[in-house]
């Protein structure tokens, strides 16, 4: 099958030692326009959500206006947050101190 | 490969292909929604950006691509796995950029609902509205009958 789009996320030009030991979060924010079912699909697609999972995720989304999807390493982190921006999905980095 | 052919109403779809490929123009030098770029390097934000932008082209390419030959002789397109995604990705990019340019005035709660002053619209809010409504019924479309994310 083509057309899986995974183009290389890019890498951060000076990640420190301590930034990559914190805890970053990927939250996606609400949008106006993307379809429920659409962005159930990217939930399943980009983070491996399974459906019961990803539904409400994208519910939370609606309702409260962000769901914080996934947690971890900085790197990782942002290559989720580029990826979900491939698809359009507004998705934000934040670091645990933020918060 | 699964594949679904859509017999489309030429008639009421190629007027709105001019609506979507005017935005699909716009969108070439323009992410169609602002991305919020991790850290403060300027060369790495310059990178994440041109990535986006380069597989936003890719995906519109695609989509346009639907539109030729067979669809205006037969009304015939054909989607498949190979290129749902990026018709996926590339209907949600001109849907952002359409209520951008033409139908925020609407509303977010009247454009989400469908319930919309049509009669008071004018002439190209009606045709940015038609496509809207077209882009997401084909990603409804897409999504019910190509899932990039169910097996084969």
């Amino acid at each position: 099958m083509a057309a899986t789009k995974t183009r290389q996320t890019p890498h951060p030009a000076a990640a420190s030692e301590t930034q990559l030991a914190d805890v970053w979060r990927v939250v996606v924010l609400n949008d106006p326009v993307n379809l429920m079912s659409y962005v159930v699909m990217v939930f399943k697609k980009v983070l491996g959500f399974d459906e019961q999972r990803a539904r409400r995720h994208m519910l939370e989304v609606h309702e409260q206006g962000r769901s914080m999807v996934w947690n971890g390493g900085r790197e990782q982190a942002e290559a989720y947050v580029f990826t979900l921006q491939q698809w359009h999905l507004s998705a934000v980095l934040e670091s645990d101190e933020a918060c | 490969m699964k594949r679904v052919e859509v017999k489309l109403n030429l008639e009421a779809v190629a007027p709105l292909l001019d609506v979507i490929k005017a935005a699909a123009d716009e969108l070439r030098p323009a992410l169609a929604a602002n991305p919020d770029i991790p850290g403060q390097d300027a060369e790495f934000a310059g990178v994440w950006q041109r990535e986006l932008l380069e597989g936003q082209n890719d995906d519109l390419q695609v989509l346009l691509g639907l539109f030729g030959s067979d669809f205006f002789a037969l009304g015939h397109i054909a989607l498949e796995r190979g290129n749902s995604e990026a018709v996926l990705r590339a209907c949600s990019a001109v849907r952002l950029q359409l209520r951008a340019r033409h139908l925020a005035v609407l509303g977010d709660e009247a454009l989400e609902s469908g319930e919309v002053p049509f009669e008071q619209m004018t002439g190209e809010q009606q045709r940015a509205f038609g496509a809207y409504v077209f882009l997401a019924t084909l990603q409804e479309l897409v999504v019910q009958h190509l899932d990039p994310t169910a097996q084969d």
